[in-house]
């Protein structure tokens, strides 16, 4: 479970997030969408301890993120918008080098690396240093070390950046397998079908604040509203 | 088109250097003060030595000049090596040039560009120094001002381009030919090459001999020093400068001025040299580049197990463990760094071996005082650079791939503390060596009494304390993890920074040794008893200095690791 309370992120005099408050429950997927600087990466980074935010309160999983950051962030993982990796390890080196960062016992992250390597299809290039790796295959060995350690919640940000159309798919249906599992999820996107697809209930945020939140199920009557489409709902709610 | 690249550069110079928010104003001035005090102590340093050499040891104009003669051949190589590693990173891997050579930009303009860019971005210190130093020593030969322009524009620049030059043209011959017999081969030979010419240039005018000399010949060394130059000697760069400043101190200025037209004259065929081999070579330079980056792996085969396999069983906690193996690997894996601190170590022991060897006869107590303390001197710089290569960029070569480590549950100090202990390991090693070596000959000269020795030992402890807590702290404070190359960071305004902020530690250092150095002498030269309470104030003074700037390392560092990433 992931709760924000009245959350805000200043950088000087600019506030990117503003008086924020979501819940994403236990096996709820929860789709984060805005347009280009709404603050969605903020309060994200603010979720995983990248940022420390200016006001208002992060649990997740009943964590304090500021006062449990470390019991916080060993019960979720975190995807980034832009798969970076250290070039000088192979994947599988990556792969071993988070198991150990979540403390996961050696006999265990073997069985699970050897896993993660055949549900992503990622064997032919596993052993090769990640800085020959494409986008799409940084992408998914991100992916796959997230979910090394089995985390209760997992925060991802723009997952299909740079995927092929087979990479998208697997990772559609992973994401999708684990919020079934209970998994509680917020994925920040651009692309509005996956999260009508992939989410229970979205959210919108512009300029730091959370213009639109409802279900799958109320967004289809906001459609109907218009003329069908979620597009034409998304420029209604962030318009200026 | 040079002109109008220019332009834009100089517009984001220009606003990233005066930006107006606080954070960078208070930087700034941070910077001022701090370069302000260095330049003057530099100084200071240059009078005071220049004073001490020819008033209160009467060493003789000449002897000093060969001196700086030497001291600017060792200038001139580290300069020289300084830019050929640093003008690989600008020249070659450089994304500006990837972009330029999508536009239509002649090669030789992308070519003058990075040149300069690598030269003025690696020497701006270098020009403060020299100019402070230059300063000194005018001072006291009572130049008029327009000498120190002179002799910064006409000499000391022209001096550090050349090498520059020099660094360019060997840069692009390694290139040249590693596309034909191999990266690796060209490299080993080309440093073998050049540590030979080091070695030739010291056998025939090494320093240490010199020292030895003025101890045999003292207080008659001028005289002595006349016949002892060798043959090659005049035909160096170095010694033009070293004769341009010594026919000026003396007034004589058409001499000084013929020597400064071989140097000017030197520095602008060497750069002439250098244009025409890039108008043919630099783009084909910079494919062989590219050929070598995507080459240069060795093959890994997954059934073998290597070195600190991430699939071995350990001893250490798993959060240690997979820390220290991505050090490891990050490090080996990258040429630029095994390759750099090869060099750097081979550059300690040659250091280490020729100290070790020098012969003190002489019992006076100024001169074996000075000999001392310069030698403890740059043993504490050659640590500092030491730490500030390998250290000072470790926590921002963690790069954009921090998320990593910043969204574990892992605490930032153990991530400080990991990289701290490996770098502190390191310099702590090799400083000890130096101590040690460099502690020899005054065990010989004190009649095998082990005193400076076991202080060699303690200070080489306390001194790599507080200079890699420093460097990795600040390292961690001026952090850019957008630069993925370790010698750009280390070159860096912040690194810069960092870098004085060591030196004045080790000048307050040396202050502190002084006094109990030059009373343990004194009452070996004179027969008197030496008491030990002499050294303990002084060396609790020490530690506790060291102690306090390793303190302020270690808190900058860690705060840094908990900033918004």
């Amino acid at each position: 479970m992931i709760e924000l309370k009245n959350v805000t992120k200043n950088f000087g005099n600019f506030t990117a997030v503003n008086n924020l408050s979501l819940t994403v429950s236990k096996g709820e997927f929860f789709g984060f969408l805005g347009p280009n600087g709404a603050g969605k990466t903020t309060t994200i980074k603010m979720i995983v301890g990248l940022f420390a935010p200016t006001a208002g309160e992060i649990t997740v999983n009943g964590f304090d993120v500021i006062k449990q950051p470390l019991e916080a962030k060993q019960s979720m993982a975190y995807i980034p918008d832009v798969p970076f990796l250290y070039e000088k390890l192979t994947g599988r080196e990556f792969f071993y080098f988070i198991g150990g960062l979540y403390s996961i016992p050696k006999s265990t992250l073997h069985d699970r690396i050897d896993e993660l390597i055949d549900h992503f299809e990622i064997g032919p290039w596993i052993d090769k240093r990640t800085e020959d790796y494409s986008q799409g295959m940084k992408q998914r060995i991100t992916i796959g070390a997230a979910l090394l350690h089995r985390p209760k919640a997992i925060i991802i940000d723009e997952p299909m950046i740079g995927l092929d159309p087979r990479s998208a798919k697997i990772v559609r249906e992973t994401l999708h397998s684990q919020s079934q599992n209970g998994i509680s999820i917020l994925m920040s996107t651009h692309s509005l079908p996956v999260a009508e697809e992939l989410c229970d209930r979205i959210g919108i945020i512009n300029n730091g604040r959370l213009v639109f939140c409802d279900t799958h199920e109320q967004l289809q009557v906001d459609k109907a509203k218009y003329d069908g489409k979620f597009e034409s709902v998304f420029l209604e709610v962030t318009k200026q | 088109m040079i002109l109008h690249i220019i332009y834009y550069k100089l517009i984001t110079f220009f606003k990233t250097t005066f930006e107006t928010r606080p954070v960078t104003i208070i930087r700034g001035c941070a910077s001022l003060l701090v370069f302000g005090g260095f330049a003057f102590a530099a100084y200071r340093f240059s009078y005071a030595t220049t004073y001490f050499v020819l008033e209160q040891t009467r060493t003789g104009l000449y002897l000093y000049h060969t001196f700086i003669s030497m001291m600017l051949f060792v200038f001139f190589l580290a300069v020289n090596l300084g830019n050929i590693i640093v003008s690989y990173s600008t020249l070659y891997r450089s994304a500006e040039v990837s972009f330029l050579l999508t536009k239509p930009v002649p090669y030789t303009s992308i070519f003058v560009l990075k040149f300069f860019d690598n030269f003025f971005y690696s020497s701006t210190t270098l020009f403060i120094v020299a100019f402070m130093v230059l300063y000194g020593y005018g001072t006291y030969f009572e130049f008029p001002w327009y000498y120190f322009a002179g002799v910064m524009i006409l000499i000391l620049i022209p001096f550090m381009f050349l090498a520059a030059c020099l660094a360019v043209l060997i840069l692009m011959a390694i290139m040249k030919f590693a596309g034909t017999i191999g990266f690796r081969k060209v490299l080993a030979g080309l440093f073998l090459l050049y540590f030979f010419f080091i070695f030739l240039f010291f056998n025939s005018a090494n320093p240490i001999t010199i020292v030895e000399k003025v101890n045999r010949f003292y207080p008659n060394v001028d005289a002595y020093l006349s016949q002892a130059i060798p043959g090659f000697l005049p035909y160096l760069p170095n010694q033009w400068v070293a004769n341009s400043l010594y026919f000026l101190a003396r007034g004589e200025i058409i001499k000084a001025l013929t020597y400064t037209g071989y140097l000017l004259l030197l520095a602008i065929i060497a750069f002439c040299t250098c244009l025409l081999v890039a108008r043919k070579f630099y783009f084909k330079s910079w494919l062989v580049s590219l050929h070598i980056q995507s080459t240069a792996q060795v093959p890994y085969d997954p059934a073998k197990r290597i070195l600190f396999d991430f699939r071995a069983k350990s001893i250490l906690p798993a959060q240690l463990e997979v820390l220290v193996k991505k050090e490891f690997f990050a490090f080996i894996r990258e040429a630029s760094q095994w390759i750099h601190l090869v060099v750097m170590m081979i550059l300690t022991v040659l250091f280490a071996i020729s100290i070790s060897h020098l012969n003190l006869r002489l019992r006076v107590l100024d001169v074996q005082l000075l000999t001392y303390l310069v030698i403890y001197s740059f043993g504490g710089f050659m640590v500092s650079s030491l730490a500030l290569r390998f250290v000072f960029p470790s926590i921002g070569l963690e790069g954009k791939t921090f998320w990593a480590l910043r969204s574990s549950p892992i605490k930032s100090e153990k991530i400080f503390w990991v990289k701290f202990l490996i770098g502190f390991f390191l310099v702590f090693f090799l400083a000890e060596y130096i101590a040690i070596s460099s502690s020899i000959p005054f065990v010989r000269l004190t009649a095998m009494r082990p005193l400076l020795l076991w202080f060699g030992i303690f200070s080489a402890f306390w001194i790599s304390l507080a200079i890699v807590s420093m460097n990795l702290g600040l390292g961690g404070f001026f952090a850019n993890y957008l630069e993925r190359n370790p010698i750009r960071a280390a070159s860096t305004q912040g690194a810069t920074l960092s870098f004085l902020l060591t030196l004045v530690y080790l000048i307050i250092i040396v202050v502190v040794i002084i006094v109990p150095v030059s009373s343990y002498f004194a009452a070996l030269f004179q027969f008197r008893l030496f008491k030990m309470e002499t050294i303990i104030l002084p060396g609790t003074l020490f530690a506790v200095l060291s102690y306090i700037f390793a303190v302020f390392g270690w808190i900058v560092g860690i705060r840094s690791l908990r900033r918004d990433f």
